[in-house]
C-alpha cells in the first residue's frame, strides 16, 4: 500500500469527509509532508471504491457545490488495521537495530 | 468575469481529459475540492496541479485500454464506447489517428501564434495518447 493510500485511509478513520477534508487532514496527520493534490486523491478514492475499502457516506450541497463524503468500510478498517501492524512492526525492527548501534542515528 | 469563474472555468478545461464516466462521477466534487483550495484571487491552476490532474487522466486512459480494468460503474458509457472501438477497430483507428492529428495541427498553430506556453503541455500529450490509442487498435486488427 503506497504512502498516499496509507494516509487517505487513516483519515477516514478520524470520521467521514469529504475530497478536500481529506486533503487537509492528511496535511495535518504527515506534519505537512504530504499535500495531495487532487488528480492523485480522486484516483486513488476511486480505487479504494471499487476495492470496497470505502464507500460513499452522504452528498451534501454546500455554496452551490457538491461534497461527497466517504466512509471506511468495515474491510477498509481491516485492511488500514493489517498495514499499520506491518509499519509498527518493520519501525519496530528498525528502530531496535539502531540501538544495537549505539545509538548513533537515533535522535 | 471574475476571478474565481475564470479559475473553475480552466479547471474544467483540464478536467475535459478524464474519461468520460470518471467526469460524470466526480467532476463536479473535484472542482469543489479545487475551488476550495485554491488561494484569494488565484486565476489560473498551479502547474503542478494541472499536470497531476493529467497524467492521472492519461494513465486512467492508459489503464482502461491496456487492462481493461473493471470499474464499480462498469456497464456505463465508457465501457460502451470501448466495447465499440474493440468491435469497429478499423474505424476506430482512423477516427484516434484523426484527432492526434487534429491535436499536432492545433498545437503547431498555437505555437505559430505564439500562444503555445502551456497548451503545449496539454496538446503533445493528448496527441501523443491518441497516437498509442490507433497503435494499439491497429494491433488489435492484426492479431
Amino acid at each position: 500500500m503506497q504512502e498516499a493510500t496509507f494516509l487517505i485511509l487513516t483519515a477516514l478513520a478520524g470520521g467521514n469527509q469529504h475530497g478536500y477534508g481529506i486533503i487537509t487532514d492528511v496535511e495535518q496527520i504527515s506534519d505537512r509532508r504530504v499535500r495531495l493534490r487532487a488528480g492523485t486523491l480522486y484516483t486513488a478514492l476511486e480505487r479504494l471504491r471499487a476495492d470496497r475499502l470505502i464507500e460513499v457516506d452522504r452528498e451534501e450541497i454546500v455554496d452551490s457545490r457538491l461534497r461527497r463524503y466517504y466512509r471506511l468500510t468495515p474491510t477498509g478498517e481491516a485492511r488500514l488495521a493489517e498495514e499499520a501492524d506491518r509499519w509498527r512492526s518493520n519501525a519496530h525492527v528498525a528502530m531496535s537495530r539502531l540501538d544495537l548501534r549505539g545509538g548513533v542515528a537515533t535522535t | 468575469m471574475t476571478d474565481s469563474a475564470d479559475l473553475e472555468r480552466r479547471y474544467r478545461r483540464v478536467l475535459a481529459f478524464y474519461p468520460r464516466a470518471f467526469r460524470d462521477e466526480h467532476e463536479q466534487e473535484i472542482l469543489s475540492a479545487l475551488m476550495a483550495g485554491a488561494a484569494e484571487g488565484q486565476r489560473r491552476p498551479r502547474l503542478a496541479e494541472s499536470f497531476d490532474l493529467l497524467s492521472n487522466a492519461i494513465s486512467m486512459r492508459l489503464h482502461q485500454m491496456t487492462l481493461q480494468r473493471s470499474w464499480e460503474y462498469a456497464r456505463r458509457p465508457v465501457t460502451r464506447s470501448l466495447d465499440a472501438e474493440s468491435r469497429h477497430p478499423r474505424l476506430w483507428i482512423c477516427v484516434r489517428a484523426g484527432i492526434g492529428i487534429w491535436l499536432v495541427v492545433l498545437t503547431a498553430i498555437l505555437y505559430g501564434y505564439g500562444r503555445g506556453g502551456w497548451w503545449g503541455v496539454l496538446l503533445v500529450p493528448a496527441a501523443a495518447l491518441h497516437f498509442y490509442l490507433a497503435f494499439r487498435l491497429r494491433h488489435s486488427v492484426q492479431s
